[in-house]
Formats: C-alpha cells, sequence, structure tokens
C-alpha cells in the first residue's frame, strides 16, 4: 500500500513538476527537458495502472522519438533565427484564469467518476494486441494508414520548403 | 422458374436495380443499355408467371416498428398480382423494345430508358405488396415516374405543364387515398392487406363506406376518373410508348386493382360500390363522347382509354371484379398495341392529326393491319379478345343495374364508332398528307405483332384469369352477346359510312352542329369548369399570398434577419484580433460554460 | 481523486502553456502536456469504471500514436516555417490570414 502511494507519488511528481517547467521556463532546451520529465511522469502512471505495454510504447515513441524530434526542431528554430529566441508570454492572467476555470471543470464534472486507490489490474501486451488485431482491426489498420498519412505530410512539407 | 418462385422480390429489385445502371452508365452506353433494360419488365413477367402457377412463396421484412405497432414491408404473389405482374412486364416489354426504335434519334434515352426500368419497379412493388402502406410508395413511385415521363421532352412547354397538371390532379385523389390508409387503420389497427380484408366484414357500413370511398378517391384520381379524368388526355403529350404504358395499360389500371385488392371492403358497402358503379358508367359515356370528335390520334386514345376504364369500374362497383380484372387484361394488349400503332403512325407521317393522315395501308401495311386488330378488338367483334372482356363485363353490370348496362351498351357502340372513325379516316382512302409516310422499323413492328397475336386470342382465357382470382368462370350470354355485337357492328358502319371518301360528310354534320361538336371537342368544359372554379382562385389566393405574407412578412423578416445578421457581424468581427490565443482561450471559456451549464441543468 | 485533480492541474498547465507562449514549439510542448494529462486520465477512469482494460489499452494506444503523428507534423511545420521566413513566433505567421 505505501509503496504503491510513493509510486503514485513520485509519478505523480514527475508530471507536475515537468509541466511547471514547461510552462514557465524561458529556455527551449529547459523546455524539452521538462517535456521529457513529463513524459517519463506519463509512462509511469501508465505503469501504476498496470498498462505495462503502454508505459514502453510511451516511452519508446514519445521519449525516444517525439522528443528528439523536438530537440532538432529547437536546434534547427535557433540556428534560423540566430541564437535562443526569448520566450515572452502576455496576457498571463487571463490565460491563468481560463486555464484555471477548465481545470475546476474537470474535476468537478469528472470527480464522480472516480474510484479510490487501488488500480484495477492493466492491461497485458498480449491483451492488447487481441483487441486491436482482433475485433478492433479496422480502427488500428486506419491509425496505420493515419500514420502513413502523417509521415507523407511531413515529408512533403519539409520538401516542399526545401524547393522554395 | 423456381429461382423467380421463391423470390419475388426480384420483380422490384432487378428493374430497380436496372434502372440504376442505366442512369450510372449514361447516354454514351446507351446503344447497349436500351437493351439491358428489357431485363426488368422481362423478371416481372417470370414471377407473373411463376404466380400463376401458383409457386410463389412470400417474403416480408418487419419494417417501421413504432412502439408496439410496426409494419412489414412484405411482398406476396397471388392470382391478382400474378396477372398483373405479366400484363405490366409483357407491355413494358414491348414498350422497351418498340421505344428503341422510336426514339433512335433522342439524345436523352438513358434517362428515358431507366425511368422506364425505375417505372416497372415501381408497378411491382404496388401490386405485390401485402401492405398499404408499400402499395402506397409504389402507388406514388409510379406517379412520379408518369410526372418524369409525361415531361420527358421538357423542354417544350406543353409537355412540362401536362405533367405538373397530371401530377397535381393524381395528387388529389391520393390525400383521399391517404385519409383512406389513416381511416383504416384507425379502425383496424393496421395497414396489412390481408388484415384489413379479414377485419372488413366486422366494421360498421359507415366506416366502410367511407373508408372504400377515400380508397375510390385516389383510384379515380389514378385511374383517370370523371372529374379527375382531365389529366390523362394532356398526358399525351409525352413519348407515345410511354402513352402505351403508363397511360394505357398499367399505372392507370392501377386504380382498377386497387379495388380488386381490398375487394371486401368494397363488398361490405353498398352505398360505395353504387358510387363506383355510377362513376364508372358516367366516365365510360362521357370520355366516348369526348373520343368521337378529337382529331388528334392520341386524344382519341386517351379519351377512348378513360371510357374503357370507367367500363371497369362499371364492373367492380357491379360487384363483377372478375370481368373488370378480365377487361384490364385485354385492354392493355389492345390498348398498349393501338398506342404503339399510332406511335408507328407518328413515327412514319410526322403528324398527330388524323385529318392530315389518310391512305396509310399501303405505306404502312404491318402498322395497318396490326391497327385493324386492335381497333376490332377495342370496339369488341368476336373472336378478338374485346369482345369477350366487354361482354363480361356487360353481362355483371346488366344483372346488377339494368339501367347502367343500358348506358354501358351505348357507350359500347360509341367505342366502335370512333375506333373505326381513326382507322378509317387515318388509314384507308385517299392520302391527304404531304409527305409520304413510311414503314417503321423492325423494332417497332414486331411489338406490334406480338400485341395483335395477344389482343386477337387473349379472349378465350377469360375462364383462367378468373380461376386464378379464386372466382367462378361465367360463360357467355348469348342476349349480352347478341346485343354488345349489335351494338359494335352499329357503330363500325356508321363510322365508316360517315367518313368514306373526303369527310365531307361528316364536315356537314359537324357544321349542323357546331355549338355540340365545340363543347365535345373541349370535354364537355371539365377541363374550364375545372380551371374557372378551382385553377383560377387558387391563383388568386396564391398572388394575394405572394404580394402579402410573401413579400412583406416572409421577405421583410428574411431581409430583418440579414441586416441583423450584418449589424451583428459588424461588431462580432472586432472580436477576430488575429492572435490566436485569444481564439484559443474562447474555445476553452465555451467548454467552461457548457460544462457549467450541464452540470447544472444535471443536479 | 488524487490522479483526477493532478490531471486537472496538468491540463490547466498545459493549456496555460497554449494560450501564453508565442514560441510555436512551446505550444507544441503546451498541447503535448494536455494529450498526455488526458490519456492518463482516460486510463485511470477505465481502470475505477471496470471497463475491459483491454480495450483501454487499445484506445490509449491509439491516443498516444496520433499525439505522436500531430507532435511529428506540428514539429515539421515549425521546421519548414523558420526556414522559409526564419520565423516561430505565432503571431508573425499571418501569411495564411483571411
Amino acid at each position: 500500500m505505501t509503496l504503491q502511494v510513493l509510486a503514485f507519488a513520485l509519478a505523480a511528481l514527475l508530471m507536475l513538476g515537468g509541466a511547471a517547467v514547461v510552462a514557465l521556463t524561458k529556455d527551449l532546451m529547459r523546455l524539452v527537458v521538462g517535456l521529457g520529465v513529463f513524459l517519463l511522469g506519463v509512462a509511469g502512471l501508465f505503469l501504476y495502472y498496470g498498462h505495462a505495454f503502454l508505459a514502453t510504447a510511451q516511452v519508446f515513441v514519445y521519449v525516444g522519438g517525439v522528443l528528439v524530434l523536438v530537440v532538432f526542431a529547437v536546434m534547427v528554430v535557433h540556428r534560423a533565427s540566430g541564437g535562443r529566441p526569448i520566450v515572452a508570454s502576455r496576457h498571463d492572467i487571463g490565460a491563468a484564469a481560463v486555464a484555471f476555470g477548465v481545470s475546476g471543470m474537470l474535476v468537478m464534472s469528472l470527480r464522480g467518476s472516480v474510484g479510490g486507490w487501488l488500480p484495477a489490474p492493466g492491461a497485458s501486451g498480449a491483451s492488447i494486441a487481441e483487441e486491436l488485431l482482433g475485433g478492433h482491426l479496422v480502427a488500428f489498420e486506419s491509425l496505420g494508414v493515419l500514420l502513413l498519412v502523417a509521415l507523407v505530410a511531413v515529408l512533403v512539407i519539409i520538401g516542399s520548403g526545401e524547393r522554395r | 422458374m423456381s429461382a423467380f418462385g421463391s423470390n419475388p422480390w426480384l420483380a422490384v429489385a432487378v428493374p430497380f436495380i436496372v434502372a440504376v445502371v442505366i442512369a450510372a452508365l449514361g447516354r454514351r452506353a446507351t446503344a447497349v443499355t436500351q437493351w439491358v433494360a428489357v431485363l426488368g419488365p422481362i423478371t416481372a413477367s417470370l414471377v407473373g408467371l411463376a404466380g400463376l402457377q401458383g409457386s410463389v412463396a412470400s417474403s416480408s421484412v418487419p419494417w417501421l416498428t413504432q412502439g408496439s405497432a410496426s409494419i412489414d414491408a412484405g411482398v406476396a404473389v397471388d392470382g391478382l398480382s400474378a396477372i398483373m405482374l405479366v400484363v405490366v412486364g409483357v407491355v413494358a416489354t414491348m414498350v422497351v423494345v418498340f421505344s428503341v426504335g422510336y426514339l433512335e434519334h433522342d439524345g436523352a434515352k438513358a434517362r428515358y430508358f431507366s425511368l422506364l426500368a425505375l417505372f416497372t419497379a415501381a408497378m411491382s412493388l404496388l401490386v405485390m405488396s401485402t401492405n398499404l402502406v408499400t402499395l402506397f410508395i409504389g402507388w406514388e413511385l409510379v406517379g412520379a415516374c408518369s410526372y418524369l415521363l409525361i415531361g420527358f421532352w421538357y423542354h417544350k412547354p406543353s409537355a412540362a405543364s401536362a405533367a405538373m397538371k397530371a401530377f397535381l390532379t393524381t395528387r388529389v385523389g391520393d390525400v383521399g387515398m391517404l385519409l383512406g390508409l389513416a381511416l383504416l387503420w384507425k379502425t383496424t389497427g393496421s395497414l396489412d392487406i390481408a388484415t384489413i380484408t379479414g377485419a372488413a366484414p366486422g366494421l360498421t357500413a359507415a366506416t366502410a363506406t367511407a373508408a372504400a370511398l377515400l380508397l375510390f378517391m385516389g383510384a379515380a384520381g389514378k385511374s383517370a376518373q370523371f372529374p379527375l379524368h382531365i389529366w390523362l388526355p394532356d398526358a399525351m403529350e409525352g413519348p407515345t410508348p410511354v402513352s402505351a404504358l403508363i397511360h394505357a395499360a398499367t399505372m392507370v389500371a392501377a386504380g382498377v386493382f386497387l379495388i380488386a385488392r381490398m375487394w371486401p371492403l368494397f363488398e361490405v358497402s353498398e352505398a360505395a360500390r353504387a358510387v363506383v358503379l355510377w362513376v364508372g358508367t358516367f366516365t365510360a359515356l362521357f370520355a366516348a363522347t369526348i373520343a368521337c370528335v378529337q382529331s388528334d390520334i392520341k386524344k382519341v386514345l386517351a379519351y377512348s382509354t378513360i371510357s374503357q376504364l370507367g367500363f371497369m369500374f362499371a364492373a367492380l362497383g357491379a360487384g363483377a371484379w372478375g370481368a373488370a380484372m378480365f377487361h384490364l387484361v385485354t385492354h392493355a394488349a389492345f390498348k398498349a398495341l393501338l398506342f404503339l400503332g399510332s406511335g408507328s403512325v407518328i413515327h412514319g407521317t410526322g403528324t398527330q392529326d388524323i385529318r392530315e393522315m389518310g391512305g396509310l395501308a399501303r405505306q404502312m401495311p404491318v402498322t395497318t393491319l396490326t391497327w385493324v386488330v386492335g381497333a376490332t378488338a377495342l370496339a369488341g367483334i368476336p373472336p378478338l379478345a374485346g369482345f369477350f372482356s366487354k361482354d363480361a363485363v356487360l353481362a355483371g353490370v346488366l344483372h346488377a343495374v339494368p339501367a347502367a348496362g343500358a348506358v354501358l351498351l351505348g357507350a359500347s357502340l360509341l367505342t366502335a364508332f370512333y375506333a373505326f372513325r381513326v382507322t378509317r379516316v387515318a388509314f384507308f382512302g385517299q392520302s391527304r398528307a404531304e409527305t409520304a409516310a413510311h414503314e417503321s422499323p423492325l423494332s417497332m413492328t414486331a411489338p406490334l405483332v406480338v400485341l395483335a397475336a395477344l389482343a386477337a386470342v387473349l379472349g378465350f382465357f377469360g375462364g383462367s384469369i378468373t380461376h386464378a382470382l379464386g372466382l367462378e368462370a361465367e360463360g357467355l350470354e348469348a342476349a349480352v352477346a347478341g346485343a354488345s355485337v349489335l351494338a359494335a357492328v352499329i357503330g363500325i358502319v356508321v363510322g365508316i359510312v360517315l367518313y368514306a371518301g373526303d369527310l365531307e360528310r361528316a364536315e356537314v354534320l359537324k357544321g349542323r352542329f357546331q355549338r355540340v361538336h365545340r363543347l365535345a371537342f373541349g370535354g364537355w368544359g371539365v377541363d374550364a369548369l375545372v380551371q374557372r372554379t378551382i385553377v383560377a382562385p387558387a391563383g388568386a389566393i396564391a398572388g394575394w399570398v405572394y404580394r402579402v405574407l410573401d413579400r412583406t412578412v416572409i421577405d421583410g423578416g428574411v431581409e430583418g434577419i440579414g441586416a441583423g445578421a450584418q449589424f451583428a457581424g459588424k461588431i462580432a468581427s472586432r472580436l477576430q484580433s488575429g492572435e490566436t490565443d485569444v481564439y484559443a482561450s474562447l474555445v476553452a471559456v465555451g467548454f467552461i460554460v457548457v460544462m457549467g451549464i450541464v452540470l447544472w441543468a444535471g443536479r | 481523486m488524487t490522479v483526477l485533480v493532478l490531471c486537472a492541474v496538468v491540463f490547466g498547465i498545459g493549456m496555460y502553456t497554449v494560450l501564453t507562449r508565442r514560441e510555436i514549439v512551446a505550444i507544441l510542448a503546451g498541447v503535448e502536456l494536455m494529450l498526455g494529462s488526458a490519456n492518463v486520465l482516460f486510463i485511470a477512469l477505465a481502470s475505477f469504471s471496470g471497463a475491459d482494460a483491454g480495450v483501454a489499452g487499445a484506445i490509449g494506444l491509439v491516443i498516444l500514436v496520433i499525439a505522436a503523428a500531430e507532435a511529428a507534423v506540428g514539429l515539421s511545420l515549425v521546421v519548414t516555417i523558420s526556414r522559409r521566413s526564419k520565423r516561430s513566433s505565432i503571431d508573425e505567421l499571418t501569411e495564411v490570414n483571411g
């Protein structure tokens, strides 16, 4: 019990901390690091709820893939704009109010749906595969198509930028 | 055959698919698809033939389930629908083949043949429905096809307005029919035909009469009975094969079919039967007199069709619905033949006015021969089909109401007269045309020959037709047969003698009775009366509504809304600052507001 | 309850990031925060409601993958834009304004 609470607290701390860094830092590289911490926290929570496969996928796809992309993007942007950009912000108070309102509404609307501490037994990779390749094969396949389209779109966007 | 017997829905599905395919392939493929169109009617007639052998399964699926009430969409083939299916299938097949020649140079063949196939599907649905709702769907679909085909040459203003007239006039009857369906639904709790006919004897006389008369209203509209007949002569603006199929053989007979289908309901109500009888009798005589003076060959046939449908309704009213169905079958054969024959004549001469024809017998031998067969059958000369069926009708009516029978006898004299008047003027004597006519191609003459053969021999199948309907076949009655043949011969002789030579005698007669002639030529003024009493006031009301309601209220309102929107837009455009974070914030605020409302309402 | 509050707060932080930042990369990061917290919340709610864990995992995977695709496309846009116009602030991207 204590161990579980501890694990949850650790993951939650990672998420919160990462998110706070992303929201507040003025340095883009720190922002990337914060995002990575946040994503690790998300993976930890997946693990906590028993979705080991999802957690692995999260680490692979995000920490391994997307984060590297972000780093590249940051570096390219930096080089293009010459030096580290200043991350300016404005409308601070209004945005904070709106964000707070959304958070509050989320809690208010969903508070009836959450239970106690103990998570239900999660899904193994095998059972996810069963779902994806069995009953939801079409959804799975169209997801693959979507990813392919996204990849092609990336190539087209980048390619068109190069030509001009 | 068994495939058609166990799947009666094929009679609807195949023509429908054919219609879709033809329409989808478009005008470039018409050289092939015009022949594909034959598949639809052939399927319908095969299902009908299977039904005549008594080997058709019914199939139905639950549909429109609303609470405890449900309506099943079903098709079944009994004797009645089998006969109708065969009639529809055979005539439609002939018409499709004929149309290949008739519309050889028309650019819109894809639309035409697609509509013909769609019509076949709708008609099959109409005759096979086990349920008044699906029957009504078929009923309206054939009406829609009729509208589209009358207006086939829609660039002609007369065709467009004729199509609208046909649609609106039949709609008057259909309103009655819908009310009848509602009444039946309310009283019997079902729209299943078998349930209703089963419950009919238990209905009160008033209810049964009301329901039967409302259904008859629909039937009268569809079958062009007085005073809803005014659309049928105008419907001749459509292509002639369409007139043969829809406005002579099948759709206009749907009214007769409907009453035959709902016969147990009419059996309960004597008053309704009397109305049907007298409307039919009056229409038969009334339309026959008009047919005698028309000079447009198709108009003659149109009024003849109205008159013959009047015969059928008279038979229905007299209780001889078997005879009515028999006459429907033979009439379908010889009237389709006559219409296709007139189509062949119009194709060959380029005119519809019989006064501009004359002497066609030498130029169009096949058409003339088949026409004479059709005209003789129409006149009711033995042993052709019309004789037997008309005799059955006359016998039935004479037994029930002798006075009506006498009127019908007079009408059949006029029938023989106008049939041979046209024959004499158009096909014999001296040619009055400026250009020489030519015989039509094989695809047009072949259907004529087939239909002529049917018109010649169908009369001998009267026994089997009544048997298929589950009725006792009755033999000929010498007295009735003699009287009807006598009337026919008198009519024929008068027609031929009066119009012998150069139409001089007829012109003299016309001059002497000029006022009567003009009245009869105009359909005894019914059209004008309708124009004055209904169309003109409706137009006036519409004009008032347009000026007052449309212009001031609705237009004013709409323009006010437009101006308001413009004003609101001007204000709202200030929000359009171009700052994305403001937009995103607005989305989020929207979420907060919506969730707040949901939470507050859900409390 | 804890996880709900956690996710709602992180979602709010993500939204705050999206609303206040002008750097496109930062905005994308904020979107990632929102997506991630939503996904966690989804999985958590699935556990509480006793839904089939396999289905929940499958849907979670779908969300994850779509989010990754979205990030990839967005980042490629950033790179292209910055290469073409030497800019990476969202307010300067007014070329396609109506």
